[in-house]
């Protein structure tokens, strides 16, 4: 692979980790799963983009980060309050932010702005063109990351995992369970808002199917993460394994496309993805339950 | 000090089913009160329990918490005055997160959370000596998650978070009765110490007669949803095991109830 190539993968796998991030907090941290997702993501880049027209890449990104957790914010609230299904909860969010979405590009279904100023540009004068873009995307992500994983320490983060962890202790423990879920979902929304305005920055584009299948690949790159770096472990390894698992299944995409595989069939193979890395444990155990049979 | 006036909660209303699992009950249990719930099964204690807690809604009533009403309020605002210990020693802990962690969050019942450290350092020195009280070596775990421990450990863990901040009221539901004999009688032991020490008005339901006379000063005989028997005082002193499971037996078939109203 060309050294642009490993570069390419690089940095798109550690956009795609961030929004794994965002979504680690919903989906392992809280045990919610949010389908909110491919709506929320795209929400971000149409944000992104509509400023970067208009020469406002730093605006775009901060209100694509106040809009992701308004996003978050209305899923949780349809969980607790209306007692709708979580599952349910995030496809009607996701279903009502294709219209938004629309609405924030200007009802245009995609938008690019080549040639503005991006996030990158100011990077772009002072580091190496290889550097320019990868630099401050880790920076961003590890600054993202650490202040998660800080703010998990805390009282309330403490609140927000216990939530996850046994509902029945949190609500004798005089913590308002309905508030956590929906302070974890705006959380998590926020970030993967925020991986979708850096991905349309990265990309100089946004397109309103943008972020269509997203959830499932952040899901794999959880899963597959885990399955790299062993279930057990805190939430520091959760994050540590979200992030690693990003970058290997953007690696194992590109590997994909440059042995010739068409990008339509990558949905497929992101599907195919989840599904080893969810049953290796049980493969594990068929194997060994076989083996202890075999020798009894 | 707690009160219940004329509270009654009934399930599945205006069906076939209809199940009135509390009906008028009243009951008052002043501070530092230590009062043991029997019944047989299906009596009614768990939902009085829950009434209390909040957990389920009552339909007409009033309970008061040292003055306090507490009929409508939510479950989680009551649960800063009240500490609550289930049967399951799974319910009270996050089995995920470990000693300190679940003890952090216990200790900040009733205050706001805020983005304070949720483990300070010098909280970690009193959750030493806490642990310390219950002798079970989970002092030197600190950094353990929970679902690693027994569940006598956790029950025991569990009781120790009810109560790190002192609760106006607290509920157990038979709280001993999923460990073996052993470990439930160290359970209890600490129960008792912790109560004592502290002046908790304390609720306790079991289905060990001879537990319910020789811990706290008063006893609760429920039937078919209804308090039918309340025992302190000189009358509980002299109140034999035999003589009390044979009152306790025949709550099983609603003459019990019956005789007692007569
Ligand atoms: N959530 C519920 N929905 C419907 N009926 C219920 C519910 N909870 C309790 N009941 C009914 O209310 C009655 C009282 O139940 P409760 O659990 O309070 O009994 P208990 O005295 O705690 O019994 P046990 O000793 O078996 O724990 C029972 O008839 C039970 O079936
Ligand atoms: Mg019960």
């Amino acid at each position: 692979m060309a050294m642009t190539t490993i570069m390419g993968a690089l940095e798109l796998g550690l956009i795609l980790a961030l929004m794994s991030v965002g979504m680690f907090i919903s989906f392992r941290i809280l045990n919610i799963p949010d389908l909110t997702v491919d709506g929320s993501f795209t929400l971000g880049s149409a944000f992104a983009a509509t400023f970067a027209v208009q020469g406002q890449s730093g605006t775009g990104v901060l209100l694509a980060v106040v809009a992701g957790a308004l996003a978050g914010a209305v899923t949780g609230l349809l969980q607790t309050k209306l007692k709708i299904q979580p599952i349910l909860s995030g496809i009607l969010t996701m279903t009502a932010l294709y219209s938004v979405n629309l609405w924030v590009m200007g009802n245009k279904p995609n938008l690019s702005f080549f040639g503005k100023d991006t996030l990158f540009t100011p990077f772009e004068r002072f580091l190496p063109e290889l550097a320019a873009k990868i630099v401050p995307i880790l920076l961003l992500l590890a600054i993202v990351t650490i202040l998660i994983r800080l703010f998990l320490g805390t009282q309330l983060g403490l609140s927000l995992r216990a939530t996850g962890d046994n509902e029945d202790m949190v609500r004798a423990s005089s913590i308002n369970s309905d508030a956590m879920k929906i302070l974890g979902l705006s959380l998590s929304n926020a970030i993967v808002s925020l991986a979708g305005a850096v991905m349309a920055q990265y990309q100089v584009y946004a397109d309103i199917s943008g972020g269509i299948g997203m959830m499932v690949i952040g899901l794999a790159s959880i899963i597959v993460g885990q399955a790299l770096l062993g279930q057990k472990g805190g939430v520091t390894r959760g994050f540590v394994a979200a992030i690693t698992g990003a970058v290997v299944y953007r690696f194992i995409l590109t590997f994909a496309l440059q042995s010739g595989m068409a990008s339509n069939d990558l949905k497929i193979l992101s599907a195919a993805l989840v599904v080893i890395a969810i049953s290796i444990p049980e493969v594990k155990k068929f194997i060994q339950k076989r083996r202890a049979r075999r020798h009894a | 000090m707690l009160e219940l006036q004329n509270v009654n909660i009934t399930f599945y209303k205006n069906t076939v089913n209809e199940r009135r699992a509390l009906q008028n009950v009243s009951l008052r249990l002043e501070q530092g009160d230590f009062a043991t719930v029997i019944g047989s099964n299906g009596a009614g204690k768990s939902t009085l329990m829950n009434a209390i807690s909040g957990f389920y809604d009552i339909d007409s009533g009033r309970i008061l918490l040292d003055g306090e009403d507490i009929s409508y309020q939510k479950e989680y605002k009551r649960a800063r005055k009240i500490g609550r210990l289930f049967q399951d020693p799974l319910k009270g802990t996050a089995p995920n997160m470990t000693i300190e962690e679940n003890l952090g969050l216990a200790y900040t019942r009733g205050a706001r959370r805020g983005i304070t450290s949720g483990i300070k350092k010098r909280d970690h020195g009193f959750f030493v000596e806490k642990l310390k009280t219950l002798d079970l070596g989970l002092e030197d775990r600190l950094k353990t998650p929970v679902k690693l421990l027994s569940g006598g450990q956790r029950q025991a863990l569990t009781l120790l978070m009810a109560t790190i901040v002192t609760p106006r009221l607290l509920l157990l539901d038979e709280h001993t009765a999923a460990l073996d004999p052993k470990t439930a009688g160290k359970v209890l032991a600490i129960t008792e110490e912790i109560v004592s020490k502290n002046h908790i008005t304390t609720m306790m339901i079991t289905h060990n007669i001879q537990d319910a006379l020789t811990y706290g000063n008063k006893t609760i005989v429920m039937s078919g949803g209804r308090i039918v028997l309340e025992l302190s005082g000189q009358e509980r002193k002299t109140m034999t095991m035999e003589r009390l499971l044979e009152l306790y037996s025949s709550t099983a078939n609603d003459t019990f109830s019956d005789k007692m109203i007569l």
